[in-house]
């Protein structure tokens, strides 16, 4: 089995009916010139990534959006329900909502979505900062896990300062049952991601990077040098999740890549499914097993 | 007299083969034209027309061809973050094999119907599949 854990669906046909919208989740991503994609299309994909799951995540940064939800819960849910097999939905909520901690159990119960996605460079909080604390909360009463955006954000008006590595470590030493992924590897800062990692069992990375040339050279840098291929295959190897961070970065050759590192087997494995599924407390129900 | 119709296709894989002759043959039918010429091109700069006889054979040879001249394992500079797509750019071989098969090809038409050799075919060539990809017919004629 294979899961991309890290995976942005806001240009999904069909969710994708108001122009405005689409314009406004253009700019603020800072993704342009890709068009919107039929669910055909994203599976072809998949198929030729031998991917079986996506992990879909949301993005609500609406107290600095005029109110605008960039991609809601409900929207996540929608396509889940579209691909049971195929889609693991996230839930998303801005932390300087005074409802989002409601919306939060909502998201849990109501929708069933499998987990949080923040963003605090583009939420502008720090990750241990009050307004954030009652997610973590929930998060764990309900035995969710979060995904944080960390190191680099290509995101319009975002800023690096609140999700450098570092800034999650009272987060991890303060909620040890809370799993929690600095995505990105938490790029360039990749060794103070691994040095969590190797301090907090409850912290985990994924791959989703990819700044400089192809993917193959990228993953080699930070996989093989920035952090040696020795670390992970032999200590970290129950935290690495793959993600691609499509539609940013290219989901078949990020696939491709990672098989090319020289990893044992067994740490492929981990990488490619096992260790989503225990980042996520069990596959979904519909999500295949 | 213009006539402009276009020919949508959802691809399937990395590097694919799509014969589109009969689609070109319905558009000229559709046209009306009945006497001038047919231009196929092709929208995208990672994908090619190009005209060759539609044999299993054929296809293998030329994709093979292409990898050999175009390999994917090699340091190209088409490699990194472009900022006004906000994403990275990885593929290169896409881009050159383009160049090499051409994004268009023309062929005259007389009392309604394209004229083309026996064992001419016109492919669409996917070169960064999969992808949505749109082709342009142009006809200009009476």
């Amino acid at each position: 089995m294979f899961i991309d854990m890290h995976v942005h669906p806001a240009f999904y046909e069909p969710i994708n009916t108001d122009p405005e919208m689409e314009r406004l989740r253009h700019h603020t991503l800072n993704i342009h010139k890709n068009g919107i994609t039929p669910l055909e299309h994203i599976f072809n994909q998949m198929d030729c990534a031998g991917l079986d799951c996506l992990c879909l995540l949301p993005e609500d940064y609406h107290t600095r959006q005029d109110g605008k939800v960039l991609v809601s819960n409900q929207e996540i849910r929608r396509l889940v329900d579209m691909a049971p097999d195929k889609f693991i939905g996230f839930a998303s909520v801005d932390v300087y909502d005074p409802k989002a901690a409601g919306k939060l159990e909502e998201a849990f119960t109501d929708l069933r979505l499998s987990g949080l996605k923040l963003h605090p460079g583009h939420q502008h909080f720090y990750p241990f900062g009050e307004a954030a604390k009652p997610l973590y909360e929930i998060c764990e009463k309900y035995d969710k896990p979060v995904v944080f955006h960390s190191g680099l954000s290509w995101e319009a008006d975002t800023l690096t300062k609140y999700c450098r590595p570092d800034v999650f470590e009272e987060l991890a030493a303060a909620h040890p049952k809370l799993r929690i992924c600095l995505a990105h590897f938490g790029w360039p800062w990749c060794r103070e991601t691994a040095m969590l990692m190797l301090k907090y069992p409850n912290v985990y990375t994924d791959t989703a990077a990819l700044y400089f040339d192809c993917a193959e050279e990228f993953y080699r840098q930070i996989l093989t040098r920035d952090v040696p291929l020795t670390w992970i295959d032999r200590s970290l190897r129950h935290q690495v999740m793959f993600g691609s961070n499509n539609p940013r970065f290219e989901q078949i050759r990020m696939a491709e890549a990672i098989e090319k590192m020289g990893f044992r087997d067994s740490t492929l494995d981990l990488i490619r499914s096992r260790n989503a599924i225990s980042f996520l407390g069990g596959l979904p129900e519909g999500g295949r097993s | 007299m213009m006539y402009v119709e276009s020919i949508s296709l959802l691809t399937k894989k990395y590097n694919q083969y799509i014969v589109i002759t009969s689609r070109i043959r319905e558009i000229i039918s559709e046209s009306g034209i009945n006497h001038g010429m047919v231009t196929v091109m092709t929208k995208h700069t990672t994908t090619g027309i190009a005209v060759n006889e539609a044999l299993e054979c054929l296809e293998s040879d030329i994709e093979e061809f292409l990898e050999r001249l175009i390999p994917e394992d090699y340091p190209y500079s088409h490699a990194r973050m472009l900022k006004d797509y906000g994403s990275t750019a990885g593929n290169p071989t896409g881009h050159l094999k383009s160049l090499v098969t051409g994004n268009h090809c023309h062929f005259p038409i007389a009392d309604g119907e394209m004229i083309s050799g026996g064992a001419q075919d016109v492919y669409f060539c996917e070169f960064d599949g999969p992808a949505n990809r749109t082709i342009n017919v142009v006809i200009q004629g009476e």
